[in-house]
Protein backbone atom coordinates (compact mmCIF):
# COMPACT_ATOMS: atom_id res chain seq x y z
CA UNK A 1 0.00 0.00 0.00
CA UNK A 2 1.64 3.24 -1.14
CA UNK A 3 1.05 6.81 0.00
CA UNK A 4 -1.50 7.59 -2.75
CA UNK A 5 -3.55 4.55 -1.84
CA UNK A 6 -3.45 5.45 1.84
CA UNK A 7 -4.43 9.08 1.34
CA UNK A 8 -7.29 8.08 -0.93
CA UNK A 9 -8.70 5.88 1.79
CA UNK A 10 -7.95 8.07 4.80
CA UNK A 11 -11.58 9.12 5.31
CA UNK A 12 -12.70 5.49 5.23
CA UNK A 13 -9.91 4.62 7.63
CA UNK A 14 -10.86 7.42 10.02
CA UNK A 15 -14.52 6.42 9.91
CA UNK A 16 -13.68 2.73 10.34
CA UNK A 17 -15.36 1.83 7.05
CA UNK A 18 -12.49 -0.29 5.69
CA UNK A 19 -12.34 -4.08 5.95
CA UNK A 20 -10.27 -5.27 8.90
CA UNK A 21 -7.26 -6.19 6.77
CA UNK A 22 -7.24 -2.86 4.90
CA UNK A 23 -7.73 -0.99 8.16
CA UNK A 24 -4.65 -2.73 9.54
CA UNK A 25 -2.69 -2.00 6.36
CA UNK A 26 -3.40 1.73 6.54
CA UNK A 27 -2.54 1.80 10.25
CA UNK A 28 0.77 0.10 9.56
CA UNK A 29 1.55 2.54 6.74
CA UNK A 30 0.74 5.57 8.91
CA UNK A 31 3.07 4.29 11.64
CA UNK A 32 5.88 3.97 9.10
CA UNK A 33 5.22 7.13 6.97
CA UNK A 34 5.53 10.53 8.70
CA UNK A 35 4.10 12.42 5.71
CA UNK A 36 0.97 10.30 5.59
CA UNK A 37 0.67 10.43 9.38
CA UNK A 38 0.77 14.22 9.16
CA UNK A 39 -1.89 14.24 6.46
CA UNK A 40 -3.96 11.92 8.62
CA UNK A 41 -3.67 14.32 11.56
CA UNK A 42 -4.61 17.31 9.39
CA UNK A 43 -7.55 15.43 7.89
CA UNK A 44 -8.77 14.55 11.36
CA UNK A 45 -8.45 18.17 12.40
CA UNK A 46 -10.32 19.29 9.27
CA UNK A 47 -13.10 16.84 10.03
CA UNK A 48 -13.25 18.08 13.59
CA UNK A 49 -13.40 21.70 12.41
CA UNK A 50 -16.18 20.88 9.96
CA UNK A 51 -18.15 18.85 12.46
CA UNK A 52 -17.86 21.28 15.35
CA UNK A 53 -17.40 24.72 13.85
CA UNK A 54 -19.04 24.78 10.45
CA UNK A 55 -22.32 26.64 11.01
CA UNK A 56 -25.33 24.37 10.87
CA UNK A 57 -28.61 25.59 9.43
CA UNK A 58 -31.53 23.59 10.69
CA UNK A 59 -34.86 24.26 9.03
CA UNK A 60 -37.04 26.85 10.65
CA UNK A 61 -40.15 25.71 12.46
CA UNK A 62 -42.24 27.59 9.91
CA UNK A 63 -40.67 25.63 7.05
CA UNK A 64 -41.18 22.35 8.86
CA UNK A 65 -44.83 23.13 9.46
CA UNK A 66 -45.31 24.19 5.84
CA UNK A 67 -43.82 20.93 4.61
CA UNK A 68 -45.79 18.82 7.06
CA UNK A 69 -49.00 20.59 6.07
CA UNK A 70 -48.15 20.19 2.40
CA UNK A 71 -47.68 16.45 2.82
CA UNK A 72 -50.78 16.09 4.91
CA UNK A 73 -53.05 18.08 2.63
CA UNK A 74 -51.75 16.44 -0.50
CA UNK A 75 -53.22 13.04 -0.96
CA UNK A 76 -50.39 10.58 -0.78
CA UNK A 77 -49.79 8.38 -3.79
CA UNK A 78 -52.01 5.42 -3.19
CA UNK A 79 -52.30 2.10 -4.81
CA UNK A 80 -55.09 1.38 -7.24
CA UNK A 81 -56.64 -0.77 -4.56
CA UNK A 82 -56.65 2.04 -2.02
CA UNK A 83 -58.29 4.34 -4.59
CA UNK A 84 -61.03 1.80 -5.10
CA UNK A 85 -61.37 0.86 -1.50
CA UNK A 86 -63.59 3.76 -0.34
CA UNK A 87 -65.96 3.34 -3.26
CA UNK A 88 -66.17 -0.39 -2.63
CA UNK A 89 -67.27 0.00 0.98
CA UNK A 90 -70.98 0.40 0.06
CA UNK A 91 -70.67 -2.55 -2.30
CA UNK A 92 -69.10 -4.67 0.41
CA UNK A 93 -71.81 -3.54 2.80
CA UNK A 94 -74.49 -4.57 0.33
CA UNK A 95 -72.83 -7.90 -0.32
CA UNK A 96 -72.52 -8.52 3.41
CA UNK A 97 -76.14 -7.54 3.87
CA UNK A 98 -77.22 -9.93 1.15
CA UNK A 99 -75.02 -12.72 2.48
CA UNK A 100 -76.32 -12.30 5.99
CA UNK A 101 -79.83 -11.22 5.13
CA UNK A 102 -80.62 -13.65 2.34
CA UNK A 103 -80.58 -16.80 4.50
CA UNK A 104 -82.58 -15.03 7.18
CA UNK A 105 -85.04 -13.71 4.63
CA UNK A 106 -85.26 -17.11 2.96
CA UNK A 107 -85.77 -18.82 6.30
CA UNK A 108 -88.40 -16.30 7.39
CA UNK A 109 -90.09 -16.52 4.02
CA UNK A 110 -90.01 -20.28 4.11
CA UNK A 111 -91.30 -20.30 7.65
CA UNK A 112 -94.03 -17.86 6.66
CA UNK A 113 -94.93 -20.02 3.66
CA UNK A 114 -94.91 -23.11 5.88
CA UNK A 115 -97.23 -21.43 8.35
CA UNK A 116 -99.55 -20.26 5.61
CA UNK A 117 -99.55 -23.65 3.87
CA UNK A 118 -100.19 -25.47 7.14
CA UNK A 119 -103.02 -23.12 8.06
CA UNK A 120 -104.52 -23.57 4.62
CA UNK A 121 -104.37 -27.36 4.83
CA UNK A 122 -105.75 -27.47 8.35
CA UNK A 123 -108.52 -25.07 7.38
CA UNK A 124 -109.30 -27.19 4.33
CA UNK A 125 -109.42 -30.34 6.47
CA UNK A 126 -111.90 -28.76 8.90
CA UNK A 127 -114.04 -27.42 6.04
CA UNK A 128 -114.07 -30.82 4.38
CA UNK A 129 -115.04 -32.41 7.67
CA UNK A 130 -117.88 -29.92 8.05
CA UNK A 131 -119.06 -30.65 4.51
CA UNK A 132 -119.17 -34.32 5.37
CA UNK A 133 -121.17 -33.58 8.51
CA UNK A 134 -123.60 -31.25 6.75
CA UNK A 135 -124.10 -33.46 3.74
CA UNK A 136 -127.43 -35.16 3.44
CA UNK A 137 -125.57 -38.24 2.32
CA UNK A 138 -122.29 -38.06 4.08
CA UNK A 139 -121.45 -41.64 3.30
CA UNK A 140 -121.68 -42.99 -0.16
CA UNK A 141 -120.80 -46.45 1.03
CA UNK A 142 -121.99 -47.69 4.37
CA UNK A 143 -119.41 -49.72 6.08
CA UNK A 144 -119.71 -53.43 6.13
CA UNK A 145 -116.03 -53.53 6.92
CA UNK A 146 -112.88 -52.11 5.38
CA UNK A 147 -112.80 -54.84 2.78
CA UNK A 148 -116.07 -53.54 1.53
CA UNK A 149 -115.21 -49.85 1.65
CA UNK A 150 -111.77 -49.91 0.05
CA UNK A 151 -112.83 -51.69 -3.12
CA UNK A 152 -115.59 -49.18 -3.48
CA UNK A 153 -113.03 -46.44 -4.20
CA UNK A 154 -111.70 -48.28 -7.21
CA UNK A 155 -112.56 -46.35 -10.34
CA UNK A 156 -113.57 -43.33 -8.30
CA UNK A 157 -110.13 -42.11 -7.43
CA UNK A 158 -106.90 -41.76 -9.37
CA UNK A 159 -104.99 -43.42 -6.55
CA UNK A 160 -105.50 -46.29 -4.15
CA UNK A 161 -105.93 -45.09 -0.57
CA UNK A 162 -103.76 -47.07 1.81
CA UNK A 163 -105.78 -47.61 4.94
CA UNK A 164 -105.49 -50.84 6.86
CA UNK A 165 -107.25 -49.96 10.12
CA UNK A 166 -110.73 -51.41 9.71
CA UNK A 167 -112.07 -49.97 12.93
CA UNK A 168 -112.54 -51.37 16.38
CA UNK A 169 -114.89 -50.95 19.32
CA UNK A 170 -113.52 -47.53 20.17
CA UNK A 171 -113.32 -46.29 16.63
CA UNK A 172 -115.78 -48.14 14.42
CA UNK A 173 -115.58 -47.50 10.67
CA UNK A 174 -118.86 -46.05 9.50
CA UNK A 175 -118.29 -45.85 5.79
CA UNK A 176 -116.66 -43.90 2.99
CA UNK A 177 -117.19 -41.31 0.33
CA UNK A 178 -115.28 -39.41 -2.32
CA UNK A 179 -114.55 -35.81 -1.54
CA UNK A 180 -112.05 -33.11 -2.39
CA UNK A 181 -109.06 -31.88 -0.50
CA UNK A 182 -107.95 -28.57 -1.91
CA UNK A 183 -107.52 -29.17 -5.64
CA UNK A 184 -107.60 -32.95 -5.67
CA UNK A 185 -109.88 -35.84 -5.03
CA UNK A 186 -109.74 -37.48 -1.65
CA UNK A 187 -110.95 -40.69 -0.11
CA UNK A 188 -113.09 -39.86 2.89
CA UNK A 189 -113.37 -42.51 5.57
CA UNK A 190 -115.59 -41.84 8.53
CA UNK A 191 -114.91 -43.36 11.88
CA UNK A 192 -116.78 -42.72 15.06
CA UNK A 193 -115.89 -42.40 18.67
CA UNK A 194 -118.95 -42.69 20.80
CA UNK A 195 -121.25 -40.13 19.15
CA UNK A 196 -118.48 -38.11 17.55
CA UNK A 197 -117.80 -38.61 13.85
CA UNK A 198 -114.19 -38.61 12.78
CA UNK A 199 -113.22 -37.90 9.19
CA UNK A 200 -110.09 -39.28 7.61
CA UNK A 201 -109.10 -37.72 4.31
CA UNK A 202 -106.61 -39.58 2.17
CA UNK A 203 -105.23 -37.74 -0.87
CA UNK A 204 -102.19 -37.43 -3.08
CA UNK A 205 -99.56 -35.48 -1.21
CA UNK A 206 -97.55 -34.47 -4.29
CA UNK A 207 -97.42 -30.76 -4.99
CA UNK A 208 -98.51 -29.77 -1.53
CA UNK A 209 -96.22 -27.82 0.81
CA UNK A 210 -96.20 -30.42 3.52
CA UNK A 211 -95.40 -28.92 6.90
CA UNK A 212 -94.20 -32.04 8.65
CA UNK A 213 -91.56 -34.55 7.68
CA UNK A 214 -92.57 -37.80 6.10
CA UNK A 215 -94.05 -40.08 8.77
CA UNK A 216 -94.30 -37.49 11.51
CA UNK A 217 -97.71 -36.13 12.49
CA UNK A 218 -98.74 -32.52 12.91
CA UNK A 219 -101.46 -31.81 15.44
CA UNK A 220 -103.36 -28.54 15.38
CA UNK A 221 -106.58 -27.06 16.57
CA UNK A 222 -108.92 -25.10 14.32
CA UNK A 223 -112.31 -23.66 15.23
CA UNK A 224 -112.79 -26.22 18.04
CA UNK A 225 -111.75 -29.18 15.90
CA UNK A 226 -108.59 -31.14 16.34
CA UNK A 227 -106.67 -31.96 13.23
CA UNK A 228 -103.87 -34.48 12.87
CA UNK A 229 -102.05 -34.62 9.56
CA UNK A 230 -99.27 -36.83 8.35
CA UNK A 231 -97.73 -38.06 5.17
CA UNK A 232 -96.78 -41.56 4.19
CA UNK A 233 -95.04 -42.07 0.89
CA UNK A 234 -97.04 -40.26 -1.76
CA UNK A 235 -100.23 -40.01 0.23
CA UNK A 236 -101.35 -37.40 2.70
CA UNK A 237 -103.67 -38.04 5.64
CA UNK A 238 -105.82 -35.60 7.55
CA UNK A 239 -107.79 -36.77 10.58
CA UNK A 240 -110.42 -34.32 11.84
CA UNK A 241 -112.86 -34.46 14.71
CA UNK A 242 -114.14 -32.67 17.72
CA UNK A 243 -113.07 -35.56 19.96
CA UNK A 244 -110.39 -35.05 22.54
CA UNK A 245 -106.93 -34.57 21.10
CA UNK A 246 -105.49 -37.58 22.94
CA UNK A 247 -108.27 -39.83 21.74
CA UNK A 248 -107.84 -38.58 18.21
CA UNK A 249 -104.13 -39.19 18.52
CA UNK A 250 -104.77 -42.77 19.57
CA UNK A 251 -106.76 -43.32 16.39
CA UNK A 252 -104.01 -41.65 14.35
CA UNK A 253 -101.53 -44.01 15.93
CA UNK A 254 -103.64 -47.00 14.96
CA UNK A 255 -103.94 -45.76 11.41
CA UNK A 256 -100.20 -45.10 11.14
CA UNK A 257 -99.09 -48.32 12.75
CA UNK A 258 -101.13 -50.69 10.68
CA UNK A 259 -99.19 -52.25 7.78
CA UNK B 1 -43.77 11.26 14.55
CA UNK B 2 -42.30 14.69 14.82
CA UNK B 3 -44.13 17.09 17.09
CA UNK B 4 -44.36 19.83 14.48
CA UNK B 5 -45.82 17.34 12.05
CA UNK B 6 -48.22 16.07 14.70
CA UNK B 7 -49.42 19.61 15.33
CA UNK B 8 -50.94 19.77 11.89
CA UNK B 9 -54.54 18.98 12.68
CA UNK B 10 -56.03 18.71 9.23
CA UNK B 11 -55.33 16.62 6.19
CA UNK B 12 -54.62 12.99 5.57
CA UNK B 13 -52.50 11.00 7.99
CA UNK B 14 -48.90 10.79 6.90
CA UNK B 15 -47.54 7.63 5.38
CA UNK B 16 -44.57 5.86 6.93
CA UNK B 17 -42.33 7.23 4.18
CA UNK B 18 -43.59 10.77 4.78
CA UNK B 19 -43.02 10.44 8.50
CA UNK B 20 -39.44 9.33 7.98
CA UNK B 21 -38.85 11.92 5.27
CA UNK B 22 -39.90 14.74 7.56
CA UNK B 23 -37.20 13.68 10.00
CA UNK B 24 -34.55 14.75 7.46
CA UNK B 25 -35.72 18.35 7.00
CA UNK B 26 -32.87 19.76 9.07
CA UNK B 27 -30.19 17.84 7.19
CA UNK B 28 -31.68 18.77 3.84
CA UNK B 29 -32.00 22.40 4.80
CA UNK B 30 -28.40 22.49 6.00
CA UNK B 31 -27.16 21.22 2.63
CA UNK B 32 -29.54 23.55 0.81
CA UNK B 33 -28.26 26.51 2.81
CA UNK B 34 -24.66 25.68 1.96
CA UNK B 35 -25.54 25.18 -1.69
CA UNK B 36 -27.61 28.31 -2.19
CA UNK B 37 -25.82 30.56 0.27
CA UNK B 38 -28.96 32.22 1.60
CA UNK B 39 -31.91 31.40 3.78
CA UNK B 40 -34.75 32.21 1.38
CA UNK B 41 -33.39 30.14 -1.49
CA UNK B 42 -32.59 27.29 0.90
CA UNK B 43 -36.19 27.20 2.15
CA UNK B 44 -37.54 27.30 -1.39
CA UNK B 45 -35.19 24.51 -2.40
CA UNK B 46 -36.19 22.29 0.53
CA UNK B 47 -39.87 22.90 -0.01
CA UNK B 48 -39.54 22.12 -3.70
CA UNK B 49 -37.56 19.01 -2.80
CA UNK B 50 -40.37 17.73 -0.60
CA UNK B 51 -42.96 18.59 -3.20
CA UNK B 52 -41.07 16.55 -5.78
CA UNK B 53 -40.51 13.74 -3.29
CA UNK B 54 -44.22 13.66 -2.55
CA UNK B 55 -45.04 13.31 -6.23
CA UNK B 56 -42.42 10.60 -6.64
CA UNK B 57 -43.16 8.79 -3.37
CA UNK B 58 -44.35 5.70 -5.23
CA UNK B 59 -40.94 5.52 -6.96
CA UNK B 60 -39.12 5.15 -3.67
CA UNK B 61 -38.06 1.57 -3.03
CA UNK B 62 -38.77 0.58 0.56
CA UNK B 63 -35.69 -0.75 2.28
CA UNK B 64 -33.34 1.62 0.45
CA UNK B 65 -31.89 4.74 2.03
CA UNK B 66 -34.58 7.40 2.14
CA UNK B 67 -32.16 10.08 3.29
CA UNK B 68 -29.91 9.52 0.24
CA UNK B 69 -32.99 9.50 -2.00
CA UNK B 70 -34.07 12.88 -0.64
CA UNK B 71 -30.57 14.32 -1.00
CA UNK B 72 -30.52 13.23 -4.63
CA UNK B 73 -33.84 14.97 -5.27
CA UNK B 74 -32.57 18.07 -3.52
CA UNK B 75 -29.37 18.17 -5.55
CA UNK B 76 -31.16 17.55 -8.82
CA UNK B 77 -33.65 20.26 -7.94
CA UNK B 78 -30.83 22.63 -7.10
CA UNK B 79 -29.03 21.88 -10.35
CA UNK B 80 -32.18 22.42 -12.42
CA UNK B 81 -32.98 25.65 -10.60
CA UNK B 82 -29.37 26.78 -10.90
CA UNK B 83 -29.30 26.04 -14.62
CA UNK B 84 -32.51 28.04 -15.02
CA UNK B 85 -31.10 30.95 -13.05
CA UNK B 86 -27.78 30.79 -14.84
CA UNK B 87 -29.66 31.74 -18.00
CA UNK B 88 -31.24 34.70 -16.23
CA UNK B 89 -28.87 37.67 -16.60
CA UNK B 90 -30.38 39.42 -13.58
CA UNK B 91 -29.48 36.63 -11.20
CA UNK B 92 -26.00 35.66 -10.31
CA UNK B 93 -24.89 32.04 -10.33
CA UNK B 94 -25.16 30.16 -7.10
CA UNK B 95 -22.02 28.23 -7.71
CA UNK B 96 -18.54 29.44 -7.13
CA UNK B 97 -15.12 28.92 -8.52
CA UNK B 98 -13.84 25.37 -8.48
CA UNK B 99 -10.92 25.86 -6.15
CA UNK B 100 -9.31 22.53 -6.65
CA UNK B 101 -9.15 23.01 -10.38
CA UNK B 102 -6.94 26.03 -9.98
CA UNK B 103 -3.71 24.18 -9.69
CA UNK B 104 -1.84 21.69 -7.64
CA UNK B 105 -2.14 21.82 -3.91
CA UNK B 106 0.92 23.11 -2.21
CA UNK B 107 2.29 19.91 -0.71
CA UNK B 108 4.79 21.84 1.37
CA UNK B 109 2.01 23.75 3.06
CA UNK B 110 0.10 20.59 3.71
CA UNK B 111 3.10 19.03 5.33
CA UNK B 112 3.69 22.06 7.51
CA UNK B 113 2.60 21.81 11.13
CA UNK B 114 1.38 25.37 10.77
CA UNK B 115 -1.65 24.06 8.93
CA UNK B 116 -2.54 21.83 11.81
CA UNK B 117 -2.28 24.72 14.23
CA UNK B 118 -4.30 26.94 11.94
CA UNK B 119 -7.05 24.38 11.58
CA UNK B 120 -7.31 24.15 15.34
CA UNK B 121 -7.90 27.90 15.52
CA UNK B 122 -10.05 28.46 12.47
CA UNK B 123 -13.39 30.01 13.30
CA UNK B 124 -16.82 29.18 11.99
CA UNK B 125 -17.06 32.09 9.58
CA UNK B 126 -13.72 31.21 8.01
CA UNK B 127 -14.64 27.57 7.49
CA UNK B 128 -17.96 28.54 5.98
CA UNK B 129 -16.38 31.19 3.76
CA UNK B 130 -13.76 28.70 2.54
CA UNK B 131 -16.39 26.07 1.91
CA UNK B 132 -18.54 28.48 -0.07
CA UNK B 133 -15.70 29.19 -2.46
CA UNK B 134 -15.67 25.55 -3.54
CA UNK B 135 -17.72 24.26 -6.42
CA UNK B 136 -21.21 22.91 -5.79
CA UNK B 137 -19.90 19.44 -6.43
CA UNK B 138 -17.09 19.80 -3.89
CA UNK B 139 -19.40 21.30 -1.26
CA UNK B 140 -21.95 18.57 -1.81
CA UNK B 141 -19.53 15.70 -1.48
CA UNK B 142 -17.95 17.18 1.67
CA UNK B 143 -21.31 17.86 3.31
CA UNK B 144 -22.81 14.49 2.39
CA UNK B 145 -19.73 12.84 3.88
CA UNK B 146 -20.23 14.88 7.04
CA UNK B 147 -23.88 13.78 7.12
CA UNK B 148 -22.62 10.22 7.52
CA UNK B 149 -23.62 8.91 4.10
CA UNK B 150 -21.47 6.08 2.89
CA UNK B 151 -19.57 6.39 -0.38
CA UNK B 152 -22.12 4.10 -1.99
CA UNK B 153 -24.95 6.36 -0.87
CA UNK B 154 -23.06 9.48 -1.97
CA UNK B 155 -22.48 7.88 -5.35
CA UNK B 156 -26.22 7.32 -5.57
CA UNK B 157 -26.88 10.98 -4.79
CA UNK B 158 -24.32 12.28 -7.25
CA UNK B 159 -25.01 9.67 -9.88
CA UNK B 160 -21.40 8.57 -10.29
CA UNK B 161 -19.30 5.50 -9.45
CA UNK B 162 -18.01 4.93 -5.92
CA UNK B 163 -14.42 5.35 -7.09
CA UNK B 164 -15.27 8.78 -8.43
CA UNK B 165 -16.83 9.72 -5.10
CA UNK B 166 -13.67 8.65 -3.33
CA UNK B 167 -11.43 10.78 -5.53
CA UNK B 168 -13.82 13.75 -5.53
CA UNK B 169 -14.00 13.73 -1.76
CA UNK B 170 -10.26 13.55 -1.44
CA UNK B 171 -9.75 16.43 -3.86
CA UNK B 172 -12.56 18.50 -2.34
CA UNK B 173 -11.12 18.25 1.15
CA UNK B 174 -7.66 19.07 -0.16
CA UNK B 175 -9.10 22.13 -1.89
CA UNK B 176 -10.80 23.19 1.31
CA UNK B 177 -7.57 22.92 3.21
CA UNK B 178 -5.92 25.01 0.53
CA UNK B 179 -8.60 27.67 0.89
CA UNK B 180 -8.20 27.69 4.63
CA UNK B 181 -4.55 28.43 4.08
CA UNK B 182 -5.57 31.72 2.49
CA UNK B 183 -7.46 32.67 5.62
CA UNK B 184 -4.44 31.89 7.68
CA UNK B 185 -2.24 34.36 5.87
Amino acid sequence: MNCDDVRMTLRDYQEGRLPTAAQGGVRAHLEACPDCAHVDAVEQELTSALEHRLPQYPASLALKRRIAAQWKVSTPKRSRWSWWRPSLIPVFACVALVLVGAPIFYYERAAFQDTNATSAMVGEAVNDHLRVLSSQRPLEIESGGLHQVKPWFEGRLDFAPIVSFEGDADFPLKGGAVGYFLDRKAAVLVYAHRLHPISLFVFRAGGLHWPAKDGSALTMEERGFNVIMWRQSSLGYALVSDVDRRELASLAAKLQSMP
Amino acid sequence: MLCWARDQGSGSPLSAVANEALAYVDALHNLARHLTGNQADAEDLVQETYARALKAEHQFTPGTNLKAWLFRILRNTFLSLYRRRSHDPTVGGLDTVDAYSQGAIDEAWLRDDFELDRLRKVVAEEIEAALMTLSEEARTVILLDLEGLTEVQVSDVLGCPVGTVKSRLSRARAALRLKLRDYAR
